[in-house]
């Protein structure tokens, strides 16, 4: 085929006029404009750190959402523990790494969902998201405040997701007790809140190595009990403020909408000083702007009180129990107790209120007087919801519930909290 | 023999925008129908596509024969057609090229769409309005018929092109009625 310059010319002129007598380039136009279905499959997932959150974490996908490619994890049993995880939901084989280098390098995943130990998150963070890849990982955000810097720093650099993993963010009775009672001034003005995580135990987990000669020196720590209860050691853990205090300072300040401005504190380690280095027992003051204060107390030796959230307000208290109950009371000694219902099943919640009895201090007498409970029993799906979340905001850029700006508030706070106890002395935060 | 007539602008460019809006009806619905892996804006998977249970709910004399197609064990195969369909006779339209052929397949689909739930009159709470016997599937087939009679790829589209590299015959813009 030869055309002449006039030729190629005069043809190009003739197809742009063409088009130009139809509006279909415009409609198309406007079709860009506009977002309707977003192209994309399942989001394609590593994990690294399979131990019991990892596991719990990985347990909790849903197929629709996420497809799991890759395990890491250095040691070998965990990783074995994992393949049933994936077994067990019908979920097929991931491959096996023990690198999380070697992972990103050889795989084709868009996210890294992680849950080592704590000291690790900075680095594997950053890692991962210098890498291109979306991060959901496990709270508490780093070690020290410095590390969760370099991961806000990292992830908007590389302009990626970083999702710190706070359950009570997805959990739909949370969800309903801010939407229907906190933000409509149910509670009036709220001063005080306690925060209670009683516990009778060690925390030691017993654990055996995968192999009689298994050595994890290589990745820094010397013995194999270090790994297995690297939440004992300060040098791998912030102990019971980051592993338990900071999920609930997290829901503390998303629902009194602001973050604490210093802390005092005392606690030690009283009960197990054997074999490990971490406080057994805390008790945490933090004071939050408008001279509202959150008291947090944290011990090892009775578990009457077990784990809750109080919130007292001028007009009424509420208490978030066990992450499966809501109760709210209203203020007086004509008060009732109002149970709100949590539907499971969906991502939104029901917030259904209705009077149930006269109120009582003492919770536990009243729930058990009261022989129907109000509330359901069942923990909400929290982090399955957390994952589709996760899945969602990297596909379709829904929004997440706890980024880096509220996790970083959360972390600085049990952090500082720490160095109160040891310095004893009142920490501006 | 007819002779032909030329058509004002504005009526050339009302045929063409008709063609375009039906095409564009037909592409999207057509490319939401392909089996792509799509979510929806609020961020949850869309999942697929299947002409079962349209098949399956249709009513009048040609029922057993869509019931048998919505339970044929290569429905899938059907419905990636189906999607195929809707999307190249949207494109086809939009564009103006092959238009008459767009215009037969569109057609086609309606036709179908029409023929497997002729409506009765009957209020059905799951639908958009009521209708009898002309529904908008049947007000669609009859724009498409428009579409093809009046020959609107040889007003605008990517049709002309062809036109023109053909030996002088019809003029452009003129249509034997």
């Amino acid at each position: 085929m030869n055309l002449t310059p006039e030729q190629m010319d005069q043809g190009r002129r003739n197809f742009l006029k063409a088009l130009a007598g139809t509006p279909a380039l415009a409609a198309l136009g406007v079709a860009a404009g506009l977002r309707g279905p977003i192209p994309g499959g399942r989001v394609r997932l590593g994990f690294i750190g399979v131990g019991a959150q990892g596991r719990a974490q990985l347990g909790s996908v849903d197929s629709k959402y996420g497809d799991v490619r890759a395990l890491c994890d250095i040691n070998p049993a965990q990783l074995k523990l994992a393949d049933g995880v994936l077994a067990k939901n019908q979920l097929p084989p991931a491959r096996h790494y023990a690198d999380w280098r070697e992972m990103l390098q050889k795989e084709d995943i868009e996210a890294v969902i992680m849950a080592p130990p704590l000291w690790a998150h900075a680095d594997l963070a950053v890692g991962c998201l210098e890498a291109g890849k979306h991060v959901l990982c496990e709270k508490m955000m780093a070690w020290d405040v410095e590390g969760c810097q370099r991961m806000r720093a990292a992830a908007e650099r590389n302009r990626k997701i970083l999702e710190i993993g706070y359950q009570r963010n997805y959990n739909p009775m949370y969800q309903a007790a801010h939407e229907g009672i906190i933000k409509t001034g149910t509670l009036g003005d709220i001063y005080h809140v306690r925060l209670a995580w009683h516990r009778n135990g060690s925390w030691r987990r017993k654990g055996e190595p995968p192999t009689p000669d298994y050595d994890p020196s290589g990745w820094g720590y010397p013995t194999f009990d270090h790994l297995d209860n690297w939440r004992l050691y300060w040098k791998y853990s912030q102990g019971l403020m980051a592993e338990l205090a900071s999920h609930q300072i997290n829901a503390a300040n998303w629902f009194l909408g602001s973050t604490p401005e210093a802390v005092f504190a005392s606690g030690g380690l009283y009960r197990f000083p054997e074999n490990r280095e971490v406080f057994d027992h805390v008790y945490a003051t933090f004071e939050y702007p408008g001279g509202r204060t959150a008291l947090f107390s944290s011990i090892e030796s009775n578990a009457f009180d077990d784990y809750y959230e109080m919130y007292f307000g001028t007009k009424g208290t509420l208490i978030m129990l066990h992450e499966r109950e809501a109760l709210l009371f209203e203020d007086g000694g004509g008060g009732r107790q109002t149970g709100i219902e949590v539907t499971p099943a969906g991502p939104g919640a029901v917030a259904q209120t209705s009077e149930t009895m006269a109120a009582n201090t003492n919770q536990r007498a009243a729930r058990a007087g009261s022989g129907t409970g109000p509330s359901t029993s069942v923990r909400p799906p929290a982090t399955r919801f957390q994952m589709q979340r996760f899945c969602s905001a990297i596909r379709a850029g829904t929004p997440l519930a706890c980024g880096s700006a509220k996790a970083i508030a959360s972390a600085r706070a049990c952090i500082l909290a720490n160095e109160a106890v040891k310095t004893k002395a009142r920490v501006r935060i | 023999m007819m002779s032909p007539i030329r058509l004002s602008g504005p009526q050339q460019a009302t045929l063409v925008i008709l063609r375009t809006l039906v095409g564009w009806h037909f592409m999207y619905e057509g490319y939401t129908k392909l089996p792509i892996q799509a979510w929806s804006l609020s961020g949850a998977p869309l999942p697929p596509w299947s002409s079962a249970a349209y098949l399956k709910a249709a009513t009048g004399p040609l029922a057993p024969f869509f019931h048998w197609l919505g339970n044929a064990s290569w429905i899938g195969s059907l419905d990636v057609a189906i999607a195929i369909a809707l999307t190249a006779a949207g494109v086809s339209l939009m564009l103006g090229l092959c238009t008459q052929a767009g215009c037969g397949c569109a057609l086609a689909l309606l036709a179908t769409f029409y023929l497997a739930a002729v409506p009765t009159g009957s209020p059905d709470p799951r639908a958009e309005g009521t209708y009898l016997l002309i529904n908008k599937n049947l007000v669609e087939a009859a724009a498409v018929a428009v579409l093809f009679a009046f020959r609107t790829g040889s007003i605008a589209g990517l049709d002309r092109l062809r036109i023109r590299s053909r030996p002088p015959g019809v003029r452009e813009s003129e249509v034997t009625l």
